[in-house]
């Protein structure tokens, strides 16, 4: 035997483990519609840029295994390689092999690349498709998800985390891709809950398809759980490549500049755009067109709690995250859903150095018993806490209504704006007009003869003297009343005078934000 | 996914299942590809649910917060176009208007001119 022979016993090998749980299971994962776990990765890399790790790990027959399972890489394929020349981490998570269940050394190979991950300060992304458990390694297995829990949780707000789900994700297996930053899905083919339809079926008699329960759009719009959604697996590896560009690298890097793209507007096109009367509706992304660098904005949780509008986006190629009040969906206001998306997207820019770009338009909080009940306070409240607790630059530009608590908690002057301005169409207030004149001219409108021409009389005078942003910059609430067309001009002054921002709070081991 | 269906006044109910196609981009996908399908939408005309196609299910309008209805756009019997205003629901201040999710007949309106609604309360069939 001379080293051809071990070269070539060497390439038998690696090409057997190329092929997972063998031909037959490929075929069948195409055949749903699926990329194999090696596939996946040559989409979402740079060209011949993978190095996996841990090839060959192969665990132990257990009694319950049956001998004819092929279990090459114990399904996961797992290591580095980059993505638009940055390196990254990866595991991905291999359907063919075991049906993808999670046993004590498939948690091993994923452990050690979270390992490298947080020791180098690189993303980790995971591709999820895995059946669950790995029943017969009984609660090993269990204590396998616990350490990537831990893991996870350890790297939150040091590198960024992703989670692709491309095909089943259920049970204590969904706790993963919770933990971390960003989760997306593909449609009509991934799926997460807890418990699966039939458990629900025999325990509460609600009967819903597996889709219904935990498809891509459940959890895109109605649970929130996921803040992306693609149309296909090679469309949902493509948004996380592009996501990634607005990325550092980790919490102690900053984000990569890229060059200056203006939009291509016409000149007066922002003076039209949002409605003077305060009372119309618009949708706030035609704002947001206009300012980001190549009208090209990345959005967060696109469909979920659509009044509040959360993206990535860049000036002068500097990464933003953008905030922004949507007056097209009910009316802007926030509710607890809004709350939720809002805060935690305010908490991932501050983790990782992207300065805050705050767009108000706000008519106040969701009236009503649902969200008093559900408690909006202690969700409302994680505005305010996310909001003064980031120390990244935080720029606020009213639009148009900001009254009241509403208005306090869109990144104002007192929660820590670095730069606050106003366009001339701002009403800054300590709430509505029709609801303070009831207020402060109670008295004389109900003495009145005809109540109703007073109040409208009194509600004008109102709106006149205090829905304008002078009484706010009089105060030095807000630095500026600027003519809407030089808004993308400020926004970039300000991210460029901010760019040394320092700014620290009193050590504490962590605050205790409102859950 | 099961649909309700009427046909000559008779209801029938559906089941449609989506075939799946056995799909060669998978071996074949390229980077080129990739970079085509992220290019952003620029306008937003529409900014209600934009996934519901065209299906002849019945669907009920419901409305998204409290409010008081003070115009109404449409008549019953009208083909409606998606993204068209059905109302305005005049609610915190706001005149929100509330758009066809898809291309539709009005067949019926459940409120009049200065009704006051919950959120949840059903506006229109279509």
């Amino acid at each position: 035997m001379d080293i051809y022979d071990k070269l070539r016993e060497l390439t038998a090998l690696q090409e057997a483990t190329k092929l997972g749980g063998g031909i037959q299971r490929i075929t069948r994962q195409h055949e749903n519609g699926k990329m194999t776990a090696r596939e996946r990765i040559d989409v979402l890399l740079d060209e011949d840029s993978f190095v996996e790790t841990d090839t060959f790990i192969k665990g132990e027959m257990t009694d319950f295994t049956k001998a004819d399972v092929v279990n090459l890489g114990e399904g996961v394929v797992t290591g580095y390689g980059t993505i638009h020349g940055r390196l990254v981490y990866l595991f991905s998570q291999d359907f063919t092999v075991f049906g993808g269940a999670l046993g004590e050394l498939h948690s091993r190979k994923i452990c050690k690349i979270m390992d490298l991950a947080l020791k180098n300060g690189a993303p980790v992304i995971g591709l999820n498709d895995s059946g669950g458990a790995r029943i017969q390694e009984g609660v090993s297995a269990l204590s396998a998800y616990g350490d990537i829990f831990y893991r996870n949780t350890l790297a939150s707000g040091v590198i960024p985390q992703i989670s692709v789900i491309m095909g089943p994700c259920a049970g204590g297996a969904v706790y993963s891709p919770a933990i971390t930053d960003f989760i997306f899905m593909v449609d009509k083919t991934s799926q997460m809950f807890i418990t699966g339809p039939q458990v629900i079926k025999s325990v509460t008699g609600e009967e819903v398809t597996t889709e219904e329960l935990g498809g891509a759009m459940a959890h895109n719009q109605t649970s929130g759980v996921a803040q992306f959604l693609g149309e296909s697996e090679t469309e949902t590896l493509a948004m996380v490549r592009h996501l990634l560009t607005f990325l550092p690298q980790n919490n102690l890097d900053k984000p990569p500049v890229f060059e200056d793209a203006p939009p291509e507007i016409e000149e007066n096109e922002l003076l039209h755009v949002v409605p003077i009367e305060p009372n119309k509706q618009y949708d706030v992304r035609n704002v947001l067109n206009l300012l980001v660098d190549d009208g090209d904005f990345f959005e967060v949780h696109q469909h979920f709690a659509r009044n509040i509008v959360t993206c990535f986006a860049r000036f002068e190629g500097m990464s933003v995250g953008i905030i922004a009040n949507q007056p097209a969906y009910l009316a802007g206001c926030l509710d607890i859903n809004a709350s939720d998306k809002l805060s935690r997207f305010v908490r991932f820019c501050d983790c990782f150095n992207i300065p805050l770009v705050t767009f108000v338009d706000v008519p106040g909080f969701m009236p009503g018993v649902d969200q008093e009940h559900n408690g909006i306070i202690r969700h409302g409240a994680k505005i305010l806490y996310a909001y003064s607790e980031a120390t990244v630059p935080k720029i606020t530009i009213i639009l148009r209504k900001a009254y009241g608590g509403a208005y306090v908690a869109m990144c104002s002057r007192s929660l820590g704006a670095d730069v606050a301005v106003a366009w001339p169409t701002a009403e800054i207030a300590v709430m509505g007009p029709d609801g303070a004149a009831n207020i402060i001219f109670r008295d004389e409108i109900m003495k009145s003869e005809d109540p109703k021409s007073t109040m409208k009389q009194r509600t004008e005078e109102y709106r006149e003297k205090f829905a304008n942003p002078y009484i706010a910059s009089a105060k030095g609430l807000i630095d500026n009343v600027i003519d809407p067309r030089d808004t993308r001009k400020t926004i970039i002054q300000s991210l460029k005078m901010l760019s040394s921002k320092r700014e620290s709070h009193p050590q504490n081991k962590h605050g205790n934000i409102p859950f | 996914m099961k649909y309700k269906v009427t046909i000559n006044g008779k209801i029938f109910e559906v089941e449609v299942e989506k075939a799946v196609e056995s799909k060669d981009w998978a071996r074949s996908a390229s980077k080129q590809v990739m970079q085509a399908s992220i290019n952003p939408v620029k306008k937003y005309k529409d900014a209600s649910s934009s996934s519901s196609e065209a299906t002849s299910a019945e669907e009920t309008i419901m409305s998204p917060m409290p409010g008081t209805i003070t115009s109404i756009k449409v008549t019953e019997g009208q083909k409606v176009e998606k993204g068209q205003v059905l109302c305005i629901l005049e609610a915190m201040k706001m005149e929100n208007e509330i758009m066809a999710p898809r291309d539709a007949v009005i067949s019926k309106i459940m409120v009049t001119i200065g009704t006051s609604v919950k959120a949840g309360d059903r506006l229109f069939l279509l």
